[in-house]
Order: C-alpha cells, then sequence, then structure tokens
C-alpha cells in the first residue's frame, strides 16, 4: 500500500480497458460513490489492484462544505471504500453539493469567511474520525464568489489544512479555470499555497464558452493547464499527477499523448 | 429358462429386458466417447490469437460474424446507411481487413440491406472460408463431423423405436412391459441429448470463456467508450456480447440500418447468442462514474 | 415575491424559503444558492447575475450528458436537439439522479406525443424491467410484466427483456 506516485488516469468504466493497457501506471483513482464497498469490486479495478496498482477513493458528494454536519452513512460509504480498495488515502472537495433538502448536482463553491472555514473543518473532523486513512482536500473551480469573502483563496485553504491537518489535492485546472472567471494571478497563488501538503494533483481539459473557462473534464487539456503543471514542478515537484477526463473519450493515441505530456512537464515515467 | 407359448416374439421379458439394457448401455457409452473426443478440439494458444471474426463464428455462428465485422467496418467509418435503409460505403478500407470485411464492404458498396447481408454470395464465400479456419484449427466443426455425430443419436434412436416396438407389442400381449418403459425413459432423454450437435468444440468454448473474462470492460453496460478503443476492439464487443455492442455504438446507424436487437436484462455475461428477439441493449442502468467533472462551471 | 426578483417563466418550482438573509446564516444561505441554481429561485442578495447563470447554465448541460449516459437511445432518439431539450425540462426541476430524470422526461414526452421512436423502445423496455413510481427509486419487476411506450411494446420475463413490437417510425 503505497501513496500515489508518477502518473495516473481517473479509472471510468467507459475506459477500463484503455486504464488496464497501460504499462507503466500505478496510481489510478475512482469515484467513491460509484464503487460498493462490500460487493465485489469493478472488474477492471480488481484487476489493477491485483497488480499492485494504487487505487484512490475520490468522493464527490460528501458536501464537506455544507452548513450541516456531513451525512454519517456517506462518510462510512467512503471508508468502507477506502478499506476495499486498501487505498492510502481518500480525497474529498471544499464545497457543498446540497443544501436545504435540494441536490445541486454539482460542487459549489463557499464563502471564504470564517463561519465558513468553521463549516469545513467541523465537517473534516468528522470525517476524519471516521477514515482508516488520511483525507486529501481538493479545491474546486467555480464561475462565482459569494459577496462576502473575508480571506483570500490562499489564506482560506490553508486556515483548514492548518485547522485538519489533511492532505492537499491541487487541482491546476481548477487554478487556471479559477484565474480565468474569477480573477487572479495563478503563479501567485502557487506561492503562496502550502505545496509540502501536496498529496496529488489533478489535471483536466475544459473549454471557453460564453465568455467563461468551463472545468468540463470532457475537453482537451490546455496548453495553459500544461504550463501551470510546469510553474508548479518548478517550485515543488508533487509526488503524483493525474489526468481526470469523464467524458467524450478522445482516441486512445490521443489520451497517452495527454499522459505523456504529463509525464514529460512533471518529469515523472512515462507510464503509456 | 423354457419359452412360454406367451412371450412376445418368443423371447421371455427378462431376457430381452436384459439384452435390452446391456445394448442401450453400450451403445450410450459409446456415442458418449465418440462424442466427448470429437468435441475435444484444440487448445486455442496452439494457433495464435482470435480475430473478432472468428469469435463471433464460435460465439453466435453466421450471423454474428457479419454482425462483427459490419461493427469493426461502422467503427472505421468505412460503411454508412442511406435514408433508405440500404448500407453504404462511407470511406475506403482500412489496412489489415478481412476477406468478410471486404465481402461486406462491396455489399454495402452495392446497396445492400444489412439483413441480405447473410445471403450475399461474396459474403457466404467469406463466412465458409472463415469456418474453414477454425474446423482446421480444431475449434469449429465441419458438416461431415456433425453428420457423423449424429449418427450416433441415430443408433440410439433406432434402439428406442425397437424399445417401444416391443412394448407395445407385449402390452397388446397383455404381457407387463412397466420394466421396459421404465428403461426407455433415459434413454430418451440420452436420445434427445446426443442430437443436440455444437457447432464448435469445448476448447472453443473454453476460449470464448476466457475472452469474456479478459474484455468484461467491452460489456455495453459500461458504456465502453469505443471511440477510445477502435475497430478491432469494437468488433471484439459485438463478437463477444452481440449487436448491443453497435446498438451501444451508433444508435442513430443501428436504426436506420435496422441492425437486429437483443434480447437485454441479466444478460451480457451469456454473450450474444444473436437469437432473434430484440431489445434495446444500450448502456444501461449504473454508468458508474462521472459525477465530478463534467460540463460544469464549478470542477471538481 | 420577496427578493423582487420574479421567477424566470417556465421555472416550475418555488424557490426554498429562507427571506432575506444577508450574512450569518450559511445554512439558509447556502439553500438560497442551491434554490437560485437548480430549482428557479431568485438570485441570492450580492451575488453577480451573470456567472451565477452561466454557472446555472452550465450545470445543466452536465446533467444533459449524465442523463444521455444512462439513457443513451432516448439522448440519440432527440438527437442534436437533446441539449436544449433536456434543459427545457430540467431548467427549475432539482435532479432526481439521471436515471430518475431521464425517466420523468422520457414520460413527460410521451405525455407530450413527441417521444422518438428509439426513446419509446427504451422507456417501454425499462418500464417491463423495473417499476417506478416517479417518486421514490425504481425497483426491479419480479413478476412477467408488458410494457407500452409510444407504440413499443415490450416485455419482461424473469429479468429478460423483449422488444415486442418496435415504435412505429
Amino acid at each position: 500500500m503505497t501513496g500515489p506516485s508518477g502518473v495516473g488516469i481517473g479509472w471510468r468504466p467507459e475506459i477500463a480497458g484503455f486504464v488496464a493497457g497501460l504499462p507503466g501506471l500505478r496510481f489510478v483513482e475512482v469515484v467513491a460513490e460509484s464503487v460498493a464497498p462490500a460487493g465485489p469490486l469493478p472488474d477492471g479495478l480488481a484487476e489493477l489492484r491485483g497488480r499492485g496498482v494504487t487505487v484512490v477513493p475520490h468522493g464527490v458528494k460528501l458536501s464537506l462544505g455544507g452548513a450541516e454536519p456531513v451525512d454519517p452513512a456517506r462518510v462510512a460509504h467512503l471508508a468502507g471504500v477506502a478499506a476495499a480498495l486498501d487505498a492510502p488515502l481518500v480525497s474529498e472537495h471544499i464545497a457543498f453539493v446540497r443544501a436545504g433538502g435540494v441536490e445541486a448536482g454539482h460542487l459549489l463553491p463557499l464563502p471564504r469567511s470564517r463561519e465558513a472555514v468553521a463549516a469545513v473543518v467541523a465537517n473534516v473532523r468528522r470525517t476524519q474520525a471516521e477514515l482508516p486513512v488520511p483525507l486529501a482536500l481538493e479545491p474546486i473551480a467555480a464561475l462565482f464568489d459569494w459577496p462576502d469573502d473575508e480571506l483570500d483563496e490562499a489564506d482560506f485553504l490553508t486556515e483548514i489544512l492548518d485547522a485538519t491537518g489533511a492532505l492537499l489535492l491541487l487541482d491546476v485546472a481548477n487554478v487556471h479555470a479559477n484565474a480565468c472567471n474569477r480573477g487572479g494571478d495563478p503563479t501567485a497563488l502557487l506561492d503562496r499555497l502550502p505545496l509540502d501538503r501536496i498529496a496529488y494533483v489533478h489535471v483536466a481539459g475544459g473549454a471557453e464558452h460564453g465568455g467563461f473557462y468551463h472545468d468540463t473534464h470532457t475537453d482537451p487539456v490546455p496548453a495553459e493547464v500544461l504550463d501551470l503543471v510546469r510553474e508548479l514542478c518548478d517550485r515543488r515537484p508533487p509526488p503524483a499527477l493525474l489526468l481526470e477526463r469523464d467524458g467524450h473519450y478522445p482516441p486512445a493515441a490521443e489520451l497517452r499523448g495527454e499522459l505523456d505530456a504529463l509525464a514529460a512537464a512533471s518529469g515523472h515515467p512515462v507510464v503509456t | 429358462m423354457t419359452v412360454l407359448a406367451g412371450d412376445t416374439w418368443g423371447i421371455p421379458g427378462p431376457v430381452f429386458l436384459r439384452w435390452y439394457v446391456v445394448a442401450a448401455v453400450v451403445l450410450v457409452a459409446g456415442a458418449l466417447v465418440y462424442r466427448w473426443r470429437a468435441l475435444a478440439g484444440t487448445p486455442v494458444h496452439d494457433g495464435g490469437p482470435l480475430g473478432p471474426q472468428q469469435v463471433a463464428y464460435l460465439n453466435g455462428g453466421d450471423q454474428l460474424a457479419v454482425w462483427t465485422a459490419l461493427g469493426g467496418l461502422r467503427r472505421a467509418g468505412a460503411v454508412g446507411v442511406r435514408p433508405d435503409r440500404r448500407l453504404t460505403t462511407g470511406g475506403p478500407l482500412p489496412a489489415g481487413v478481412t476477406p468478410l470485411d471486404q465481402a461486406i464492404h462491396h455489399a454495402a458498396n452495392r446497396g445492400l440491406r444489412s439483413r441480405e447481408l447473410g445471403q450475399d454470395e461474396w459474403v457466404r464465400r467469406a463466412l465458409d472460408e472463415l469456418r474453414d479456419g477454425l474446423v482446421r484449427r480444431g475449434l469449429a466443426l465441419d458438416k461431415e463431423r456433425r453428420a457423423t455425430l449424429r449418427r450416433g443419436a441415430l443408433l440410439v434412436g433406432a434402439l428406442l423405436a425397437l424399445g417401444f416396438v416391443r412394448a407395445f407389442a407385449g402390452m397388446s400381449n397383455s404381457r407387463p412391459v412397466g420394466w421396459l418403459m421404465l428403461t426407455l425413459v433415459p434413454l430418451f432423454i440420452a436420445f434427445l441429448l446426443l442430437n443436440r450437435v455444437p457447432w464448435r468444440t469445448r476448447a472453443a468454448t473454453r476460449a470464448l470463456r476466457e475472452l469474456r473474462r479478459e474484455h468484461t470492460w467491452l460489456r455495453p453496460s459500461a458504456a465502453p467508450a469505443y471511440a477510445t478503443y477502435g475497430p478491432s476492439d469494437a468488433a471484439m464487443g459485438v463478437a463477444l456480447f452481440g449487436t448491443a455492442t453497435l446498438w451501444s455504438m451508433d444508435p442513430g446507424f443501428s436504426e436506420q440500418a435496422e441492425i437486429q436487437r437483443q434480447a437485454m436484462g441479466s444478460s451480457g455475461s451469456s454473450g450474444g447468442s444473436c437469437g432473434g428477439g430484440s431489445s434495446c441493449g444500450g448502456g444501461s442502468s449504473c454508468g458508474g462514474g462521472g459525477g465530478c467533472g463534467g460540463g460544469g462551471g464549478c470542477g471538481g | 415575491m420577496s427578493g423582487g426578483n420574479p421567477a424566470t417563466p417556465g421555472r416550475r418550482r418555488v424557490p426554498a424559503p429562507g427571506g432575506e438573509v444577508s450574512g450569518g446564516n450559511l445554512a439558509a444561505r447556502q439553500a438560497q444558492l442551491v434554490a437560485a441554481l437548480v430549482a428557479g429561485g431568485p438570485l441570492p442578495p450580492g451575488f453577480a447575475a451573470a456567472p451565477v447563470e452561466a454557472a446555472r447554465r452550465a450545470l445543466l448541460r452536465k446533467r444533459a450528458g449524465d442523463v444521455a449516459r444512462h439513457w443513451p437511445l432516448l439522448a440519440a432518439g432527440v438527437g442534436d436537439a437533446w441539449p436544449a431539450t433536456f434543459a427545457g425540462w430540467a431548467a427549475g426541476r432539482p435532479t432526481n439522479g439521471s436515471l430518475r430524470d431521464g425517466w420523468d422526461l422520457a414520460r413527460e414526452l410521451r405525455d407530450r406525443g413527441t417521444l422518438p421512436p428509439l426513446g419509446a423502445e427504451e422507456l417501454a423496455a425499462r418500464e417491463a424491467a423495473t417499476r417506478y413510481d416517479g417518486r421514490t427509486a425504481p425497483r426491479p419487476r419480479r413478476l412477467p410484466a408488458v410494457a407500452r411506450a409510444g407504440g413499443a411494446v415490450a416485455a419482461q420475463l424473469a429479468g429478460r427483456v423483449r422488444l415486442l413490437r418496435p415504435a412505429p417510425r
């Protein structure tokens, strides 16, 4: 059971055959909600585990940033998946996905306020108490800001990480998207984040739509995001980088090209 | 033992029964041993890996091999369909095609409908060639071998007929026939089973099981990303999991070209027996994955 | 309308209650934001309208893609109009999960008489295999069943579904 290392890819049933065919692969991520901890693992995942590939469960529906306490059943599910996969850590988002009994269907940003920091910290601690492994937190991309931000992004994240001892899952594409849509210098943000806390890094594609940059996970990784990966690696090379692709899957050669580009930008070995 | 005047055909019941049972056991055992040997086949690894069309023939016969070739050609963009539901060619043949690919491409060029492909002369010839190759590799059975296997069943059938005649004669003669009737029941079951002659060997069945296990990611229920996988994987999906793969890969083409539908539901593991029937095979219920990214402005 | 911000026509759900809250109550403000994004609620005070609207639209696009993955034949049948058709139906309706969202939409298209043949066949097959009351999670049927939708007829026996009659084209 080793921590994530090298270049990995988000495992999805749609591309399970492609992922299984990557000879140098040592690390994948799976959407935690798609795995049943009690039942048998999805076929492809079981095979990867058999090969010694690290599988990190990535939660998307815990709603750690919700004002209400996290649902204990969802926490128990995440813990069960971590145990079933013998995962070295799990990851979730600094976001909320439901409120007032209504599902948003997506990750929504928090106000960067003391009140929100306190809500996230309380939920992260509740979750950590039940998890058998460390938790890494991922800041999300958003198109809009709350009107009452008291902290900037770096202070907001650092306060949460310091108060919880959680690891950082840095999504470079989100950093790029936020800089595009909400302003700010992405490299200046990198300078101020606790890069030594990074467990691994997310990289994904996106596209311009209606004057906004959308972090779609269904488009190619833009050159600006790869530049930002290089900026990050110049400062402190992360132990692992993971390509996220969630739809409009391109020909295998194109996906391999993106994985190779990540390897080249980070200096990690090629996995294709 | 003295011959009683009332014995049917002058043979006492117990004597007839004894010899009849011996004959039945010998015949059925002989047929089973012959069948066991004839169906063994040659392990696949002796002759290199199987191509999708070979797998399709072993899994579902001629018709599935045709759908498989069509699936590969469609994924490669080499065939299309016209508004009048006739096939057409969409581009040149890709490299490394089989004779069946060429025959179907040719048929598409002439505007055949998909269900007419199996009757096309070129396609028929290519299918014969496909089967002959599999027969030579010890995976499929040719007509002669299947006829020989049926002959064993025929002998058992003859014995069965004799037993029925004797029982009928005995009954008309008011002799007890209970034991004989009791013997006829298992013999009849053996006759039915021996009459079922498969078209592939046990080695082929093992190979198919292995291939299905290796290719679970091509199951239509996983909504495979065919754009990532390429034509030969798409063809293998049809070969192993039936036309549900075609419907999942390209519903518009499948609808327009009237591709055969396949039962859906708990199936999938059973592979694509392409036997008639229908229903929507499309990438069903639990797509899993996703969730996190998506077109949202707020990515994870 | 307390906020003086009338709901856009076509949005059906009433926004979550909460009234005017300008700070402090995180739970209520999160509920307001979710209501504005998915339930046709008014824009909470202080938020920039254009970015929130862009997020609302992006969410609908994402949901359209997710539902298409669960209902591939329905989406293929609707064709190029799928994103707009789905968005028109889903605006103002919070998600019940992609499977149920697609189901509800297919039933609505059927009732409107605009369900395409492929979608009718997919709906008939699903209804033969699964019981769905429109309010709770669908459950597999144990008994044999026949289902009709838009002229398509599907039958289920022991978990296997067959299309008895395709939808008219």
